[in-house]
C-alpha cells in the first residue's frame, strides 16, 4: 500500500513535469529549437505569483493580494515574457539573419534570457526560498486506502484537461494545422498563405502558458518558491521529453509521468541523493534501447508534432 | 492580361538565375515556360509566387502591383502555385492537406468544393483519412493539384507536375490540366516535357541559362528549329 501511494505521489509531482516537458517538445517540433527560457517562465510564475501574494503590486499600487489572483497574474506575466522572447530573439534573429532555426544562435539567446530573468528576479526578491501561502486547512482526500491532496488532484486535472486541449488544437484546428505545416515544411507552408510571423506567437503563447501554469501549480502543491525552482524541473522536464521521444506530445506525457515515478521511487528506495543518477540513469538507457525514445519517430527534431 | 512579368531578376549571390525574363499569361490562357534543368524556371516562379524577392522587374497581377507582395496575398489574389517536388505534408491526412489548401479562404462553400475535388480523384476520396505518405507519385501530384484548386484560384503554375510520373500519369495529369484551364482558370505550366507541354498551351517562353530564348505561340515554337535540335531531340 505504501508503494502504491508512492506512485500515485510519483504521478501527482510527473504531472508537473509533462507540462513543462509538453512545453519543451512543442517548440522542438515545430521550431526545431530548444527553448531554455522554458525553465524562467516556470519559475516567473511562481516567483511573480509569490511577490504579489506577500507585498502586493510593485510601487505600493496596491497591499498583498489573495493568492488565486496572484498566480493568474503570474502565469500572464510568463505569457507575456514568453511573447517578447519570441519578438525580440526568435523573430528578431530569423528576420535578421534567415532561417536561423538551423543555427544555435536562438538557443543561446534564449540561454542568455534564462540568466538574466532569474537574477532580475534574485535581485527583486532575494535568492532565498520563500513559502508559498497555498490554500489552508486538511485538504486531504481518501479513496480505497489511498490518500490524495486536492489540490493536487484538482492540478492533475487542470493539466490533463489543458494538453488533451492541446491535442485537440494541434489536430482539428487550422491554426494547429498551421503549426504542423511550418513544422514539416516551412516553404510549402509559405505557399498555402501561412505566415510564420503570425502563427509561431502562438507557440510561445501556449508555451508562456504550459509553463506559467505549471509554476503555479507546483508553487501550490508544494508551497515553496525560489528563483532556483526552474532549474531542477527543466534538466527534468527535458529528460522526460528526451525519454518520451524529441518533438511527440504524447511521448513528452508519457516521459514526464516516468521521470515523476522514477524520482518518488528512488527516493522511496534510495534516498534523495540518488534522484538525479536514477533519472539520467533511465534517460541513458532507454536511448540506448531506443534512440528515439518512446514514442519518437526515426528522424530527430522538426516535424512530427 | 491577367499576369504580366516585366525583366524580372532573381539572383542567388553571385548566381544570376533569372536575367530580364518577361512574360504574360491572359485570362483563360495557358502558358509554358519550357527550358533544361538550371535555366531558371523555378526561381521565376518562386519569384512569382512571392518566396524570393526579385533583384529587378515587375510583376503586375490583375491590375496589382505584386513585385513585393507576401505569398499569402499573391494566393488571396489568385495566384496559386504547384511547386516543384509536390510538396505535400507527408505527415498529415490527404484530407488534411486539402484543407491546407484552404488555409486562407473562410469555411464558406468549402464542403462542397471538396466533394468537387473528392469526385474529380476518387483515388482521393478512398484514402481520404490515410497519411498522404501511403500515396503513390501520380496521387500525390492529383493532390498538390487538388490543393491547389482548393483556393479557388485565378491563375495556376505549375512546375514540372509531369516529373517522375509513369507515362500513364502523365497522359492523365496534362488531360486535367486541359480540363481545368476549360472551366476558366488561367495556367503558367512550367516543364521539361516539351511535346505535351507545347500540346495543350497556347504561347510559350523557352529559358536558357536565365535568358528568354524563345518565345511565341506554341505552334511557332514547335517548328523552331532551334528548339527541336535543343529539346525535342529524335523524340
Ligand atoms: N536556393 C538556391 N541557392 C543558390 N542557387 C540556386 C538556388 N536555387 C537555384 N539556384 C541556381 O539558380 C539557377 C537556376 O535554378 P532553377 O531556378 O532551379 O532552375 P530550373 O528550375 O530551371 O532547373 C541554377 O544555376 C541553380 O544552381
Ligand atoms: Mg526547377
Amino acid at each position: 500500500m505504501l508503494l502504491l501511494q508512492q506512485i500515485v505521489n510519483g504521478l501527482m509531482l510527473g504531472s508537473v513535469y509533462v507540462t513543462v516537458a509538453v512545453a519543451f517538445t512543442l517548440t522542438i517540433g515545430i521550431l526545431n529549437f530548444l527553448n531554455f527560457t522554458i525553465p524562467t517562465l516556470f519559475m516567473l510564475a511562481g516567483m511573480v505569483g509569490w511577490g504579489l501574494a506577500y507585498f502586493g503590486l510593485p510601487f505600493g499600487l496596491s497591499g498583498p493580494l489573495p493568492w488565486p489572483l496572484a498566480l493568474a497574474i503570474g502565469i500572464a506575466a510568463a505569457i507575456l515574457c514568453s511573447l517578447v522572447v519570441e519578438r525580440f530573439t526568435f523573430r528578431y534573429l530569423q528576420t535578421k539573419y534567415g532561417d536561423s532555426t538551423e543555427h544555435a544562435i536562438p538557443l543561446v539567446s534564449s540561454l542568455g534570457f534564462l540568466l538574466i530573468l532569474e537574477n532580475l528576479v534574485r535581485i527583486a526578491y532575494g535568492g532565498d526560498a520563500q513559502r508559498f501561502p497555498g490554500p489552508s486547512g486538511d485538504l486531504t482526500a481518501e479513496f480505497g486506502g489511498l490518500f490524495f491532496r486536492v489540490p493536487q488532484l484538482v492540478s492533475f486535472f487542470i493539466v490533463l484537461a489543458l494538453i488533451v486541449g492541446l491535442a485537440w488544437i494541434m489536430r482539428a484546428t487550422r491554426i494547429g494545422r498551421g503549426l504542423r505545416a511550418i513544422a514539416e515544411n516551412p516553404d510549402a507552408a509559405a505557399i498555402l498563405g501561412v505566415e510564420t510571423g503570425r502563427v509561431v506567437p502562438m507557440v510561445f503563447l501556449l508555451t508562456g502558458l504550459l509553463c506559467g501554469l505549471a509554476g503555479a501549480l507546483f508553487a501550490v502543491n508544494y508551497g515553496e518558491v525560489s528563483p532556483q525552482m526552474g532549474e531542477d524541473i527543466g534538466s527534468k522536464a527535458i529528460a522526460g521529453m528526451v525519454v518520451g521521444g524529441l518533438g511527440s506530445l504524447w511521448g513528452a506525457v508519457a516521459g514526464g509521468i516516468v521521470v515523476g515515478l522514477v524520482e518518488i521511487l528512488t527516493v522511496h528506495f534510495f534516498g534523495a541523493d540518488a534522484v538525479q543518477v536514477a533519472v539520467w540513469g533511465a534517460l541513458l538507457l532507454t536511448l540506448l534501447a531506443r534512440p528515439q525514445g518512446l514514442f519518437g519517430h526515426n528522424a530527430i527534431g522538426k516535424g512530427k508534432l | 492580361m491577367l499576369l504580366d512579368v516585366k525583366d524580372l531578376e532573381v539572383t542567388y549571390g553571385r548566381t544570376r538565375a533569372v536575367r530580364g525574363v518577361s512574360l504574360s499569361v491572359a485570362e483563360g490562357e495557358i502558358v509554358t515556360v519550357l527550358g533544361s534543368n538550371g535555366a531558371g524556371k523555378t526561381s521565376l516562379l518562386r519569384a512569382l509566387q512571392g518566396a524570393r524577392k526579385p533583384q529587378g522587374g515587375k510583376i503586375t497581377f490583375d491590375g496589382r502591383d505584386m513585385t513585393n507582395a507576401s505569398p499569402a496575398t499573391r494566393l488571396a489574389a489568385g495566384m496559386a502555385l504547384v511547386p516543384e517536388g509536390r510538396q505535400i505534408f507527408v505527415s498529415m491526412t490527404v484530407h488534411e492537406n486539402l484543407l491546407m489548401g484552404a488555409y486562407l479562404r473562410g469555411e464558406g462553400g468549402l464542403d462542397r468544393d471538396l466533394d468537387a475535388i473528392y469526385e474529380r480523384f476518387p483515388n482521393l476520396a478512398t484514402r481520404r483519412d490515410m497519411k498522404a505518405s501511403v500515396l503513390s507519385g501520380g496521387e500525390q501530384q492529383m493532390l498538390a493539384v487538388g490543393r491547389a484548386l482548393i483556393s479557388r484560384p485565378r491563375l495556376m503554375m505549375l512546375d514540372e507536375p509531369s516529373l517522375g510520373l509513369s507515362p500513364l500519369f502523365v497522359a492523365k495529369l496534362f488531360a486535367l490540366i486541359r480540363e481545368i484551364n476549360d472551366g476558366g482558370l488561367s495556367i503558367l505550366l512550367v516543364e521539361q516535357n516539351t511535346h505535351m507541354a507545347l500540346d495543350v498551351a497556347q504561347r510559350g517562353v523557352v529559358l536558357e541559362l536565365g535568358r528568354e530564348m524563345l518565345s511565341g505561340s506554341a505552334a511557332e515554337l514547335a517548328a523552331d528549329p532551334s528548339l527541336a535540335e535543343a529539346y525535342l531531340g529524335a523524340a
